[in-house]
């Protein structure tokens, strides 16, 4: 006892025991209703069976059933626009504005720290600012558009099933450019100056010194930007339920948002799951690239 | 004599700081000039105007007969080593020596061939394929030569480029460092905070201080006619001992106040009453028998290299004394003392200066 006491102070003991518990915490938390998960989308469930963990199970039919529906792909489909242009749009939009503040104009680090603003605000907030915004009949985008000639009658962003998911799309790209911004500021700040000086003294212009410096140091920061990115992506709900609530016709549906129409609105709880399966898998491929990614920093 | 570098008139503001003042310099084609000076004199600022990295605020600056103020570093043609050498962290060493001729457009194969011959004369050619991060600091600042050596500049710049290697490695690399320079005719500036490095490596020696030129010439120039108390007491190891005189009634002698009055014979004029400082190198006292010499002190400190005696006199101020070989006074002993004939140097005690003549 005593030993065990004196290795919890000053030996191996404290260490397990401070990793020990956000781990119990993880499990618990996290670990088990992904199992459950897991093991839903192998089962019949129904209203009667909700209640019970020990429900037949059916093998692959729910897999089969779910891409035996019409609406599968084109939400698949959907999903991967959504996570393919809201990735690009952010890194893009952030990596310019990263760039930007770079320069250190004066104040540069104030503004900066007011695009953290987008970053607190809770997605149905967003969503329903950019309601207004992307309102069919008295939107500002619309306006703007159509005063700078781009469009010549409104869209309406919300019901065409051709703008819809763009819609929600902008909105995202709004949300999640901060996050990128400042990721990517974190990494330009720690590319040392004087291999800017080094680079320019061997004779590099602007842009040899962003295609030989900046790229390739920045390269770790950019991959795990990329994965989160990924990963928020697929996890982005609240701006489908405020924006298009998937609509019209499923036009702006992504799997997020159908797993959770499918459990809690028509409460077939087994094709939910089954679709949640389906993103942990692409979920697991972007932690490996993001884990890949930090550990091979280049630096030093 | 051609000069490379010309600097005409050049100051330096940062904001409201004058960290240049009316620098006048000329850097003869094919020279080692080291630029020297405590900490904060400027010296970083002056290479890296001549480099490009900072604007002069006003003045000329010329490299090679063109003026270059408002000459990107990119087209001055000047390479620089850093004082943290300014690797690519993400490129081989062969990519790191031949990234400026990738800049400019050099094809592979020519600047495999490159890399090479300069990683010859380096010693690199075991390492071209490593990464930065896989050398030691010695190895790196090799590196950072080469990078510089490969493009045939019109001058190498360099900022403290040995101050982050240890004692033994510092003294090799600074013969290497002047006899690449001598092999390659180069023009190099060097600048160092370490007088010693200065005298033993450059031709011309630049001494600073607060962003003025205090004494630029030769080493020997710079250790036998000091222009002020400031470089004597720059140059020189151990430092210069200054001693409080004045001039004596007969014009032609000092009375030294070291604790008692001592009167010397000058082979020269002062003018009778004049307030002087008194510079004397340890190495131009030497010890005599107890009660001969022109003055008698006791020892306060006998401190041996084995080869060098390092001696400290119980005078106020102290005076430290140098020779070669061993003691036999030692602490608490009386010693005379003999200056080197000579080997006095005479400074105003109110301007510093050197007196003429
Ligand atoms: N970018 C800068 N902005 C303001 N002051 C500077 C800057 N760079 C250097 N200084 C100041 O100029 C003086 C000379 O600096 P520097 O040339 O680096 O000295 P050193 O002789 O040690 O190399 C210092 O007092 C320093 O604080
Ligand atoms: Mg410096």
């Amino acid at each position: 006892m005593k030993r065990f006491l004196s290795s919890m102070i000053d030996g191996r003991g404290f260490d397990i025991g401070l990793v020990s518990l956000p781990l119990a915490f993880l499990l618990t938390l996290s670990g088990l209703p992904l199992l459950y998960n897991i093991v839903m989308s192998f089962q019949e469930v129904d209203m009667f069976s909700l209640g019970s963990f020990w429900r037949p199970f059916v093998g692959l039919k729910n897999y089969r059933d779910l891409f035996a529906q019409p609406e599968t792909w084109p939400i698949l489909a959907n999903t991967a626009t959504f996570v393919a242009a809201s990735i690009a749009g952010q890194f893009l939009v952030g990596f310019g504005l990263a760039l930007f503040f770079w320069t250190s104009f004066p104040g540069a680090s104030w503004l900066r720290g007011l695009f953290l603003v987008s970053w607190v605000m809770p997605g149905l907030v967003v969503g329903a600012i950019w309601n207004w915004i992307l309102s069919g009949d008295f939107g500002v985008l619309n306006f703007i558009l159509r005063e700078t000639g781009l469009i010549d009658g409104n869209i309406f962003w919300r019901s065409d099933p051709g703008f819809s998911l763009w819609a929600v799309i902008i909105a995202n790209i709004w949300l999640g450019t901060s996050f990128n911004m400042i990721l990517l500021s974190v990494g330009l700040s720690a590319i040392p100056r004087d291999l800017y000086e080094a680079s320019e003294l061997d004779g590099a212009n602007v842009w040899q010194r962003f295609w030989t410096i900046t790229l390739p140091m920045m390269r770790s920061s950019i991959g795990a930007i990329m994965a989160l990115g990924l990963i928020f992506t697929l996890q982005q709900f609240d701006l489908f339920a405020a924006i298009t609530s998937g609509g019209p016709n499923n036009a702006s549906n992504v799997t997020q948002y159908w797993a959770w129409d499918l459990s809690f609105r028509q409460y077939d709880f087994a094709k939910g799951a089954t679709i949640s399966v389906i993103m942990i898998a692409f979920v697991m491929v972007a932690s490996v690239v993001y884990v890949r990614s930090t550990r091979h920093e280049v630096r030093g | 004599m051609t000069a490379q570098i010309e600097l005409t008139n050049v100051n330096k503001y940062y904001g409201a700081y004058h960290a240049l003042k009316d620098i006048e310099l000329s850097i003869r084609k094919g020279s080692f000039t080291a630029l020297v000076g405590p900490s904060g004199c400027g010296k970083s600022t002056l290479l890296r105007s001549l480099a490009g990295l900072e604007n002069i605020s006003s003045g000329t600056l010329k490299i090679a007969g063109e003026v270059m103020n408002a000459v990107p570093p990119r087209k001055r043609d000047v390479a620089m080593v850093f004082q943290s050498y300014a690797l690519y962290p993400h490129m081989t060493v062969e990519e790191n020596l031949t990234y400026s001729l990738r800049i400019k457009g050099v094809a592979k194969a020519e600047r495999k061939k490159a890399a090479n011959e300069v990683a010859a004369v380096t010693g690199l050619t075991h390492l071209l394929g490593r990464y930065p991060r896989e050398l030691s600091g010695g190895q790196r600042q090799r590196v950072a030569m080469s990078r510089a050596i490969i493009r045939h500049p019109k001058a190498f710049l360099f900022d403290e480029p040995l101050s982050n290697l240890d004692a033994a490695l510092r003294v090799h690399m600074r013969k290497e460092i002047r006899a690449l320079h001598d092999r390659l005719g180069a023009t190099s500036v060097y600048v160092t905070h370490d007088q010693v490095e200065a005298m033993t490596m450059a031709d011309h020696v630049v001494i600073m201080r607060d962003g003025v030129i205090e004494q630029q010439g030769s080493p020997l120039e710079l250790y036998d006619r000091p222009a002020n108390k400031f470089v004597a007491g720059f140059i020189g190891s151990p430092a210069m001992n200054f001693l409080p005189a004045i001039g004596g009634q007969d014009g032609r002698s000092i009375i030294l106040d070291l604790g008692l009055k001592q009167t010397i014979a000058l082979g020269r004029t002062v003018q009778p009453g004049q307030a002087l400082s008194i510079g004397l190198r340890p190495e131009h006292i030497e010890l005599a028998a107890p009660g001969e010499g022109i003055l008698s002190a006791p020892v306060a400190l006998v401190e041996s290299t084995g080869a060098t005696c390092f001696l400290t006199m119980a005078t106020t101020p102290e005076l430290s004394v140098v020779f070669n070989g061993r003691s036999v006074a030692r602490a608490g002993d009386r010693a005379g003392l003999n200056f080197v004939p000579g080997s006095m140097h005479l400074f105003d005690a109110e301007t510093e200066r050197r007196l003429p003549g």
